[in-house]
């Protein structure tokens, strides 16, 4: 072996990863970005209170656990369905009912704060009722049933996950490919106009984005038993369509001035991790500080993981999921709209 | 339809700058009028402005400056209309994965098909045999020759001067952006004055050989030696050469080889341009 040789050939394999920005970034700039995310998400557990909702009919222990909560035990009011809902959301950590004598937890057992949620409060009702031994022991209850595990919480999440994909990667990455191909270029010299053009693709596109979350779905309901509320298919669907829409029209924006797939793909990664890690796909974003919530608030995936999640819950129905929708197709048509004024053929 | 007798391609003070770091001229200043029912081909070095020229034509770039009709319309006064009834084939960059594993000849053939499929009237075709087998050219030609006969109009680059010989009814040469050169193959070599190439070849000619005295000799419009090569264009070979066998017989060199040829468009083409042609990518 000569030493020039492997010095110059070792000297290429390093220029060429210097000259691929890409690699860089998954090297040194994503690891960091999620240490920080996540971090900011579950890093702080010491210093974060457990949050309780304390149903409403049982407020007599509210006021009595009250006074002797102190930081580490949050307690709100809630009616007891919804309290129920959040639990399984996992922005709330426990929920207690019942009364002092015979109090109630419920907790969701699958999640790591659900243990520490139950010290505090049985520490707590221990010192409302001024006990220091003999204490009545709290019946504690598990959310493990269909519909308040994990693979329940992720199913709504990896739909909006496979959404964005589809429109971002879908359109926006098969636009950019036909335009470094000259393809777009073939087509721009026939009588295709460039409103007809987006149109039929967009739409092309997004009837393909249809079928696969059903598919997703069908898969979690019959393998896992995910549940899904009688009379929630309509607002599934429309939320499916809206959230397509969102992401093909997002896709396009991003593609319609890109020269480079390279390009392109900077562009897909500055919008599609931050929706990964803080969409509500995974975890929910309750677990961000209050003042990251506008940001984390702001994001499409947040909208549409949030709207399916609680139409599946059977929390809200086909008009109930209006607010979703309209943000979805809001966004969709601001999008679409922006990239047919900014889309380059060549 | 448009009138009989107007122009297919209609160019008048054509110019187009790119801006950026470096400003590059890509045409500096052209006309360019293309009857109907014509071949007009477009010749030039590489980075000479032909591409440029032919998509503002096309309607794919915006003209710096200049006005363009297209079959008598504007690009600005309606684009689809002119689309309509214009077929266009792209200078060839790579392969498409779609039709990957087509061969070079027929995915020409196909671009220049599609190109053809919306009947055109006016036909666009941006370097279409290069990087083809003779065969392949061929059978383009002949689709060429063929729409043509049918009344139809071409406007054509190419870095192949027999191609633009035997294709073309009238050819521009341009350079730098400008026209240099402008007529039918037969016009065009004859304006280099002289209808004949005589070549002489010795080993170690170029040393030895005095230029000045063939220049002088009687009958030679222009020589010049290329490696051991003397190269002569002359009016009357059967006068001439006697008298260059002469001179390169003084050198006391052993002759390598004789030969005569009718001008060429391409010893047209260096001569104006001063380049020799080359087959590749096109920088403009």
């Amino acid at each position: 072996m000569r030493a020039r040789v492997l010095r110059e050939v070792g000297a290429m394999a390093l220029r060429d990863y210097l000259r691929t920005p890409d690699a860089v970034f998954w090297t040194y700039g994503f690891p960091l970005i999620m240490a920080l995310v996540l971090g900011l998400a579950f890093g702080e557990r010491g210093a974060q209170p457990s949050r309780v909702a304390v149903v409403a009919g049982a407020e007599v222990l509210h006021a009595q656990l009250e006074p002797v909560a102190g930081d580490a035990v949050q307690i709100e009011i809630d009616t007891a369905e919804r309290a129920q809902r959040r639990l399984v959301l996992g922005s709330i950590d426990a929920v207690l009912s019942g009364s002092l004598d015979a109090p109630v937890v419920t907790i969701d057992p699958s999640r790591p704060d659900a243990e520490l949620a139950e010290l505090r409060l049985e520490s707590a009702l221990r010192r409302a009722r001024g006990e220091l031994a003999d204490a009545v022991q709290p019946r504690i209850e598990s959310v493990d049933e269909p519909g308040g595990r994990y693979i329940d919480f992720l199913l709504p999440g990896l739909i909006g996950i496979n959404l964005m994909g589809a429109g971002i990667y879908g359109v926006g990455y098969n636009v950019v490919q036909m335009r470094v191909k000259n393809l777009l270029r073939r087509i721009w010299v026939t009588p295709v106009g460039r409103v007809e053009f987006l149109v039929a693709f967009l739409s092309s596109r997004l009837l393909l984005a249809l079928l696969p979350p059903f598919v997703i779905l069908a898969f979690g309901m019959l393998a896992f038993g995910v549940p899904v509320a009688p009379g929630a298919w309509a607002a599934i669907a429309v939320l499916v369509l809206a959230g397509a829409a969102a992401f093909s029209g997002f896709g396009l924006l991003l593609a319609s001035r890109a020269r480079t797939l390279e390009t392109l793909s900077g562009l897909m990664n500055v919008v599609m991790l931050p929706m990964w890690l803080c969409g509500g796909a995974f975890f929910s974003n309750d677990r961000f500080p209050a003042v990251l919530q506008p940001l984390v608030r702001a994001l499409p995936l947040t909208w549409l993981t949030d709207g399916l999640r609680s139409a599946m819950l059977g929390a809200t129905d086909v008009l109930a999921a209006w607010p979703a929708t309209a943000l979805l197709l809001a966004f969709a048509a601001a999008t679409t709209t922006l990239a047919g004024r900014l889309f380059r053929w060549a | 339809m448009t009138r009989t007798g107007e122009l297919a391609i209609d160019v008048c003070g054509l110019r187009k700058v790119y801006r950026g770091r470096r400003e590059v001229v890509a045409v500096a200043e052209l006309d360019l009028q293309v009857e109907r029912g014509e071949v007009f081909g477009l010749l030039g070095p590489n980075g000479a402005g032909k591409t440029t020229t032919v998509e503002i034509c096309e309607g794919l770039v915006e003209p710096t400056a200049g006005d363009v009709r297209i079959l008598g319309r504007r690009w600005s006064d309606d684009p689809r209309a002119i689309r309509q009834r214009i077929g266009v084939s792209l200078q060839e960059t790579r392969p498409d994965a779609r039709y990957g594993q087509l061969s070079g000849g027929q995915r020409q053939r196909l671009a220049v098909a599609t190109a053809l499929a919306g009947r055109p009237e006016l036909l666009f075709l941006d370097e279409p045999t290069t990087g083809l087998d003779p065969q392949s050219r061929r059978s383009l030609w002949e689709v060429v020759r063929s729409f043509r006969a049918a009344g139809g109009t071409v406007l054509l680059t190419t870095h192949y001067m027999d191609e633009a010989a035997v294709l073309c009814d009238r050819l521009m040469i341009v350079d730098h952006g400008r026209q240099i050169a402008l007529g039918t193959p037969r016009e065009l070599i004859a304006s280099l004055g002289a209808g004949h190439v005589v070549e002489l070849e010795a080993a170690g000619l170029a040393g030895r050989v005095d230029l000045g005295r063939v220049a002088g000799t009687e009958g030679v419009v222009e020589c010049e030696l290329v490696g051991d090569r003397l190269v002569a264009t002359v009016e009357r070979p059967h006068r001439v050469v006697p008298d260059l066998l002469r001179i390169v017989e003084a050198t006391g060199l052993p002759l390598d080889g004789l030969a005569t040829r009718h001008t060429s468009l391409e010893d047209v083409f260096v001569h104006l341009t001063g380049r020799h042609l080359r087959d590749g990518q096109e920088a403009s």
